[in-house]
């Protein structure tokens, strides 16, 4: 904690990550994007604030509940923060709709894709609706009555429901309420026959027809959709936990009834409906979220998929093969001629995922190691990992079962994994392993060689399309070694012991950043040349945030590329005037950290996991790579002034908090960070292209390859 | 140091042989995996370190805790695990060892007993003569390379958990080398089982290490050249700290007052405060302070500015025993002789006869090498027994066979263990008179592999005796040959070997008994042997 909390130094942390999730919404209402890419980004600001309230606004109730008064390090406490995120959220419920109600569908429906209107429905449609009720909806259902006393059913966190005012039994007793119930993942969309384009019922539209039918001999006074989003900021005390498989099972089961964190409802729904499901889920006004429409936008992103509106969405950008990959053969021989970057998603991840696959084929292999934080589901990966341990290689995963919302998914990996014979490990104790890295270590003619791939994103590959992320792949002895003793050291295998390379979080990763960056501040001072660029998805770690605030009141130049959360103020007189801040927001999610330092000339360059978040330095495991052949760093180095020169996409940081829409300057040049990369890839692809059909390249055996 | 080893010619790829070592100290279980290359080169692949409390046992208690030996038991299966992941498959390639905290255990067979049956690991005790030469093993290249350490007299100190190593190098042979009872964590432990008050720890902790340093400073002549080399993980650690820039893996100059400072600061910190400050484990974390308050007083006694901090470790002078297999280096065989030589000087033996019967020994071995099928180790183990055969004769020249055993397995001799010590001793007591019985001391105590290795040794010995009867080292270059059931000696040059055919009948009956041939002197034709 800083010496001087306030909040001129620093920016809330909450309401900074909402002014993110603003401009995902910007995205949005951004009328030159394609309209189902637009519904996506909507998508997208609904699925995020569920998870924000999930975990940071049930945090901050859970801190106000023991009453803590503990202020953050702008200087606010919980009641007052949760106050604050109120507004704003409430505020963004209105824009999410504004959008969603009176931009997007009115264009979506001219574009031909329709949300029908349940008392506008033709004969034919209502007859089809009729058939989707008896067969689909009604065997499927079941209507909860709460009667006086009985408990409240145990809803699923985010999932939608119904809740039913009944008419009273008789005149002047109170109103009598049922809850309809859709479960965790029920159809949303139904499609309804039309002449032209896309037309699709809600569900609880459609419920909304028939519910009389749930209620036979009872008068319906309204049924009202409704859905809750519950705390899931409770963790596994690991101190007591003896099997941390076990107990992470048990905290997903205490989830399902955790506190209700925010009560989203109809607008619709009358006083007396509004005030049973209050007092029944135990909330309070400031956590009710009155929606205009339908609830949860996140549905909406399954009409991103549509098939047939491919004029809606924008044109595809696939994965380019990077120029050092050749398409077949040894990816071992071609990582020991040279050092390999992957630039994701517009080079090909399967790079990695076949490296991985070689390694399990390949008799020469030992071993294999890797940290599987976030990993897709079918992973070919996990496939790769589990034929390597049947076919006798030692093969060690550490499955970060606390990784957070993918806990089930990885517990499911774990046993799987371990039913292969793979040596995993639950993580470490009292931290999380976010560090993304996999050590192949093999026999050769000369001896023992370790092949390394250190990255930014995870071993995933439904993600690796979609997030920007920077993957590293060598034979560096010393990277190789240091890999090997990370790996020694999570496993519990040595205590940790001196890395060559590389530096870990929790140990040193902060004072070694710290300490890159008061050596530019010296070099400042003695009148050097000194620079910091940093891209990072998040920056709001006090240390790191007063040395920045140190280095620029020494005059050094600071380039930060933060997409999400940014506590820094930057451009504020003798505190941060030579730091500019940049948020870059496009189709891809920005996910890379690439860290620059001039070091009187010597440039140094790193990958890393770790965002400048307390979390990541202090709680997590992290690393920070160097990357040393000059090719690969003034590659790194491109992609850094290219992100902060973003003149379509990128907004800048005000000293205020809010950020502003970086513009052509007066020459009008338009430079687009994501589509710049993109066209980089494809130009590195089609000049391989034509290098190989100037050369023959002959079969040959196995082995052989030359 | 260590090269990648990538010297393969095409068509002849050998794989570099994978071997490793586990070292049991006072403070943790250390393992590190190594490739063996090229001449006794090697490159390091993996280390590995967990923290046990085995000296805080011994140095306390004089015995291993139960839960202690489980954790080392524990630690090692983790370890076995790590050599099945490598392929390691032969006993051979892995080499355990136990340092201070074991060897001075009460238990320790059992706890040995226990390590194997859990572990199958067969652990060797170091004893302070194979850490002496583990320790020169792993400094030599250093020594070698080094062209201001050539010339100088370097003074070589690793303050360890239980006890401190010194090995003096002058112009690059060993001339003094012992270790000393002065260990970090046996200093914290015994004044902690004292009860000393907080206030007087660091006033008790300076006067032991004074002492200690005291004696040191007899044996080592202070002079300008004096190189201070400093060895050990707790040095290490305060290099990193004082040269944040240090790669740690070639040698670092550091400045005695910068340690010192940095001294000052630790040893007033609580182990809590040491352990939040630095990622060590908590053994390590008592033993910090105390050794590096040994290093400082050791390097202002010896009024050195700075110091050099190497990264070798024990581990590193294992593995160069491994690489060097069963063998030692000519360089190293030649700093055991130059030890032996030093020590029968000290007992005013008879340098020239000694020198001879020792050189004879050697001819006798090579010419009978496929009789005797003894390792190259024994010819430089009979070449001590040959050179301290007579040094009883300074006690008394009755039985001084029997003098010459008691001082030589008595005595240390640099590179040499106390197994080794007893085999010379043994030789040396049977270069005359009785043949070995089995109600000897010493020799009764002998496996049978070793009893019949003393056998073959003094047999060989008595007839190098017998050729230099006349003392007058006339009898060379001689020349061997099997006929039959005889084994004969062809001397070249002598007129008159009477004397010798005399001796050689007396003292070759032991010969005969072993190798089951008669010895045979003869004068060789002409002049001959110009080897």
């Amino acid at each position: 904690m800083p010496a001087s909390a306030s909040s001129d130094l620093f920016l809330n942390r909450e309401l900074s990550w909402l002014e993110f999730n603003q401009r995902v919404l910007d995205e949005a209402t951004d009328a030159s994007l394609p309209l189902l890419e637009r519904l996506q980004f909507l998508a997208i600001t609904g699925s995020n604030l569920d998870e924000f309230f999930m975990v940071r606004v049930a945090g901050l109730q859970m801190l106000r509940q023991r009453r803590s008064a503990r202020r953050d390090p702008a200087g606010t406490t919980p009641l007052q923060q949760l106050k604050a995120i109120s507004d704003r959220a409430h505020q963004m419920m209105l824009d999410q709709y504004r959008c969603l109600l009176d931009q997007l569908e009115p264009a979506l429906s001219a574009a031909g894709i329709r949300r029908a209107v349940a008392s506008q429905l033709t004969e034919h449609q209502q007859a089809v609706v009729q058939k989707i009720f008896d067969s689909e909806v009604f065997p499927v259902y079941t209507p909860m009555a709460i009667r006086d006393g009985a408990a409240f059913p145990l809803l699923i966190n985010k999932s939608l429901n119904v809740c039913v005012r009944l008419a009273p039994a008789a005149d002047g007793e109170p109103p009598r309420f049922a809850i309809v119930p859709f479960g965790s993942s029920p159809t949303r969309m139904f499609r309804l026959p039309a002449d032209t384009g896309y037309e699709y019922i809600l569900l609880e539209d459609l419920v909304g027809l028939f519910i009389q039918r749930f209620f036979p001999g009872e008068t319906v006074l309204e049924a009202v959709p409704f859905r809750l989003v519950r705390n899931a900021d409770l963790g596994v005390r690991e101190d007591q936990a003896a099997d941390l498989l076990a107990g992470m099972e048990e905290i997903l089961d205490a989830r399902k009834q955790s506190d209700c964190v925010r009560l989203d409802v109809a607008e619709s729904c009358s006083r007396p409906l509004l005030a049973f499901l209050k007092s029944a889920l135990e909330v309070d006004n400031d956590a009710v979220y009155a929606a205009r429409g339908p609830l949860d936008l996140s549905v909406w992103s399954a009409l991103n998929s549509l098939p047939g509106f491919e004029e809606l969405k924008y044109e595809p950008w696939s994965p380019r093969a990077s120029p050092h990959v050749e398409p077949t053969g040894c990816l071992f021989e071609m990582i020991r001629r040279k050092d390999i970057l992957l630039s994701l998603p517009y080079e090909r991840f399967d790079t990695v995922v076949r490296l991985i696959e070689q390694a399990a084929a390949d008799p020469n292999v030992l071993a294999i190691k890797i940290i599987l934080y976030r990993t897709s589901r079918n992973s070919a990966i996990v496939a790769a990992l589990e034929r390597a341990s049947n076919a006798g290689k030692h093969v060690t995963a550490l499955v970060e079962l606390k990784a957070r919302f993918d806990e089930a998914r990885n517990i499911g990996w774990a046993k799987a994994l371990e039913q292969a014979g793979v040596q995993v490990v639950y993580g470490v104790r009292g931290l999380k392993t976010h560090a993304k890295v996999c050590v192949i270590i093999r026999r050769e003619p000369h001896g023992i060689q370790r092949y390394v791939h250190f990255s930014t994103g995870n071993y995933n590959e439904v993600t690796a399309k979609l997030y920007c992320d920077v993957g590293f792949l060598s034979c560096d002895e010393e990277l190789g070694a240091d890999a090997s003793s990370f790996f020694n050291a999570i496993t519990g295998y040595s205590v940790p012991l001196q890395y060559r390379k590389i530096v870990a979080a929790p140990f040193s990763l902060r004072d070694r950043l710290v300490e890159l960056i008061e050596g530019e501040i010296v070099r400042r001072e003695r009148g050097q040349r000194a620079h910091v660029m940093a891209q990072v998805n998040s920056l709001s770690d006090p240390q790191m945030i007063e040395a920045l605030y140190r280095a620029s009141a020494a005059g050094v130049r600071i380039d930060l590329n933060v997409r999400g959360i940014c506590c820094l103020r930057p451009g504020v007189p003798n505190q941060s005037e030579n730091i500019r801040v940049v948020s870059v927001l496009d189709r891809y999610l920005e996910h890379a950290r690439i860290l620059y330092f001039y070091h009187g000339g010597a440039e140094l360059v790193f990958i890393s996991s770790a965002d400048w978040m307390l979390r990541n330095l202090d709680k997590r495991v992290e690393l920070l790579v160097p990357v040393e052949d000059p090719d690969n760093r003034q590659r790194l180095i491109a992609i850094l002034k290219s992100y902060a020169r973003d003149n379509v996409k990128g907004r800048q940081l005000l000293a205020d908090g809010t950020y502003h829409r970086l513009r052509p300057g007066k020459d009008g040049r338009k430079h687009r960070h994501q589509e710049h990369l993109h066209r980089l890839a494809v130009d590195a692809e089609k000049m391989l292209e034509q290098a190989q059909t100037t050369v023959f390249r002959p079969h040959r055996a196995a082995g052989k390859e030359v | 140091m260590a090269p990648d080893g990538d010297q393969s010619v095409p068509g002849q790829v050998r794989t570099p042989r994978l071997v490793a070592v586990i070292d049991i100290g006072a403070t943790a279980v250390r393992m590190a995996i190594a490739e063996l290359g090229e001449e006794g080169t090697f490159h390091t692949l993996e280390t590995l370190a967990q923290a046990v409390s085995l000296g805080k046992d011994t140095f306390r208690g004089g015995s291993i805790d139960l839960a202690t030996t489980e954790e080392c038991v524990r630690v090692l299966q983790v370890y076995r695990q790590k050599l099945d992941e490598y392929g390691f498959t032969r006993p051979e390639q892995t080499h355990v060892v136990a340092t201070s905290a074991v060897r001075e255990a009460r238990n320790r067979l059992s706890f040995l007993q226990r390590i194997y049956v859990a572990t199958g690991f067969n652990v060797e005790p170091l004893d302070e003569a194979a850490v002496k030469r583990v320790t020169y093993l792993g400094v030599s290249p250093l020594l070698a390379s080094e062209p201001r350490l050539a010339e100088s007299n370097s003074l070589v100190v690793e303050v360890g958990g239980g006890s401190t190593e010194v090995l003096l190098v002058a112009s690059g042979d060993v001339t003094f080398a012992h270790t000393f009872r002065l260990g970090s964590l046996r200093l914290r432990t015994t004044l902690e089982a004292l009860h000393a008050p907080r206030s007087k720890v660091r006033a008790i902790m300076e006067s032991q290490i004074t002492r200690i340093v005291d004696q040191i400073r007899k044996h080592v002549p202070v002079d300008r050249s004096l190189v201070m080399i400093a060895l050990g993980g707790d040095i290490r650690l305060a290099t990193a700290e004082l040269l944040p820039t240090w790669d740690g893996q070639s040698v670092a100059t550091l400045s005695v007052a910068a340690l010192r400072g940095f001294t000052e600061k630790i040893i007033v910190k609580s182990v809590d405060q040491i352990l939040h400050r630095f990622p060590l484990a908590v053994p390590d974390a008592e033993a910090l302070g105390p050794a590096l308050l040994a290093y400082v007083n050791l390097a202002r006694a010896l009024q050195r500015d700075d110091i050099l901090v190497s990264p070798i470790n024990l581990r590193d002078g294992l593995i160069r025993e491994m690489a060097a297999r069963e063998e030692w280096t000519p360089n190293f065989t030649h700093q055991i002789l130059r030890a032996a030589l030093d020590f029968g000087r000290r007992f005013g033996f008879d340098e020239s006869h000694a020198q001879h019967v020792a050189e004879l020994s050697r001819a006798l071995f090579r010419a009978l090498e496929s009789e005797h099928q003894l390792g190259p180790r024994y010819e430089v183990l009979l070449s001590v027994a040959a050179l301290l055969h007579d040094v009883g004769h300074a006690v008394n020249s009755r039985n001084h066979e029997r003098h010459s055993m008691y001082l030589i397995s008595n005595g240390d001799l640099f590179g040499l263990t106390q197994n080794d010590m007893m085999l010379v001793a043994l030789a040396a007591r049977y270069h005359r008179y009785s043949a070995p019985k089995l109600s000897h001391e010493g020799y009764a105590s002998l496996d049978w592999k070793d009893r019949a290795n003393v056998v073959k040794m003094a047999a060989m010995l008595r007839v190098a005796d017998a050729l230099d009867r006349t003392n007058t080292q006339r009898v060379k270059n001689i020349q061997c040959q099997r006929e039959g059931d005889r084994w004969v000696i062809s001397v070249p040059g002598a007129d008159d070997l009477s004397s010798e055919q005399l001796a050689v009948q007396q003292k070759s009956v032991l010969f005969h008994e072993v190798f089951g041939m008669s010895v045979v002197i003869r004068n060789a034709p002409g002049v001959l042997g110009h080897a």
